[in-house]
């Protein structure tokens, strides 16, 4: 059943309430936080800049709405507590990378403790434009120590659904350049100091984050859906697997 | 039994395994800096801060290098906390967080270089002051100690211990209006903010004496007069420290 095929008719469907599935954090967790209480479900789309996750998302968005379920948007450095902070920072470049790590983990905290959390409790669906994933990957490209990253993303829920919206490096150079005519210095992981040529440290880059995505989803075992194909493709990949999670039966 | 490492491995293995070791269990001698760490760590109200600021007096006027810094008063970080802090909207996890990233801005920028260069850097107050706070307000111990996994410890931590009543009385006669969470009122232990404090006060107390030992503190009864006090911490500091080896070079004349 997708959205555009429904014939409207006078009588609604009938609105599927999702089961609810056993929940837990990836460590320790928040204190005290109920995870018995959480009915809505939490889907997450990862990928690069360029990868289409904004139009999947605003996409499912419509979908799921129209399917009868109420949606809310969480992202990063969204944060009513550090956001300006943030970017501020990267403006500068003056942080040094534990720095920038942990202010960008306070800021999924803070939109865990009083986005996700709240509204999962109140049965909405929240999709998560990036998560943990994409933290850990940058920082694990400059070389920070992935169990005091694991340890440290252990405050954040598993969600029910994560899919990496995978797409080569060569193909997001064109995309980006079709969007911004420019590349962004952090994207480019110009901070990193790999060459001086943009174009090239853009590649470079990229492909280093690839490693790092496809050596976590071996850890959290995400789901890689390919980005290369048009983007009707890919969402009805996604509606199909969603679908799946709503209905409590993930492939 | 050791198992072979593949030789092309080897570096990048090895250097993993000093990361996660290099930290927490050592401190900045024992990690071969020239510089010396000296920590300060107490209850609000035992006196800890008076007595680093008389200990850095001392040490500068014998002409050694020192720098002193205080906790949460990272300038980047600063505006962060205070609007969180104003606006009540820090929970007990982002209270850590917010406070950790000061901590590695601070750590990072300044103590880890002055160290290298060989200076004696007074903190009042370090990751200890995290380990107690964060934990008291429900954070679990093991999260809150691997977040500050790359610190250093300290090559001396002074502990200012003082009766809670003593603690107590500094802090309500001086400055009767206490703040939100500073009085623990966050985590709803009393309606009444002096009844919070005391609460939140005793159990801080209480975590501080357990890790102690595990932390090699070095107590200082800060029921006594200042002036003992500072007697103590002085001949302790010359005693655990070559301080000659810490003087500001002359600059000399061409």
């Amino acid at each position: 059943m997708t959205a555009g095929n429904t014939v409207p008719s006078k009588r609604p469907n009938i609105i599927v309430l999702p089961p609810r599935t056993k929940r837990r954090f990836y460590g320790d967790g928040i204190p005290g936080a109920d995870l018995e209480t959480l009915a809505g479900k939490l889907i997450v789309i990862e990928g690069a800049d360029g990868s289409g996750r904004s139009t999947q998302i605003n996409r499912l968005v419509e979908w799921l709405e129209g399917c009868g379920h109420a949606t809310i948007q969480v992202g990063l450095k969204r944060s009513t507590l550090v956001s300006d902070e943030l970017d501020r920072a990267q403006h500068g470049n003056v942080l040094s990378r534990t720095t920038l790590s942990l202010f960008y983990a306070t800021d999924f905290a803070d939109q865990l403790e009083n986005v996700i959390l709240p509204s999962l409790r109140a049965g909405m669906m929240v999709l998560a434009d990036r998560y943990i994933y994409t933290l850990m990957v940058r920082d694990l490209v400059r070389g920070m120590d992935e169990d005091w990253l694991k340890n440290l993303y252990g405050i954040a829920l598993v969600p029910d659904a994560v899919f990496y919206l995978n797409v080569s490096p060569e193909e997001l150079v064109q995309r980006t350049f079709q969007k911004n005519l420019a590349l962004d210095y952090w994207e480019s992981g110009m901070d990193l100091g790999l060459t001086r040529d943009m174009f090239d440290s853009f590649l470079k880059y990229q492909t280093l984050a690839e490693a790092q995505f496809k050596r976590l989803q071996s850890l959290y075992g995400f789901t890689i859906i390919d980005g290369h194909r048009p983007m009707d493709a890919i969402f009805a990949e996604l509606q199909q697997r969603i679908e799946a999670v709503l209905a409590g039966t993930p492939a | 039994m050791r198992l072979p490492i593949p030789r092309k491995n080897k570096l990048v293995f090895r250097l993993a395994l000093r990361s996660l070791r290099q930290a927490v269990t050592k401190t900045f001698s024992e990690l071969d800096f020239p510089g010396r760490l000296i920590a300060v760590e107490g209850l609000d109200g035992s006196g800890k801060s008076t007595q680093i600021h008389l200990l850095k007096k001392w040490l500068e006027l014998q002409g050694l290098k020192v720098f002193f810094s205080s906790w949460n008063s990272s300038a980047m970080v600063k505006s962060a906390t205070s609007k969180g802090k104003n606006e009540h909207l820090l929970t007990p996890t982002t209270f850590s967080l917010i406070h950790a990233t000061d901590f590695a801005d601070r750590y990072e920028r300044q103590l880890m270089p002055l160290l290298r260069a060989g200076y004696i850097v007074l903190c009042d107050r370090y990751i200890f002051t995290a380990y107690v706070r964060d934990v008291v307000r429900g954070c679990s111990p093991r999260w809150v100690r691997g977040l500050y996994h790359f610190a250093a410890l300290p090559d001396l931590t002074f502990f200012f211990k003082a009766d809670l009543e003593v603690s107590l009385g500094r802090i309500l006669d001086g400055r009767p209006e206490l703040k939100y969470f500073e009085a623990g009122m966050d985590m709803g232990l009393s309606k009444d903010p002096y009844e919070s404090f005391r609460i939140f006060q005793g159990r801080m107390l209480d975590r501080y004496m357990g890790m102690s030992e595990e932390f090699r503190f070095v107590t200082v009864d800060a029921n006594q007069p200042i002036e003992t006090q500072q007697s103590f911490v002085r001949e302790t500091v010359a005693s655990r420290l070559n301080l000659e080896t810490f003087a500001r070079q002359k600059v000399r004349a061409v």
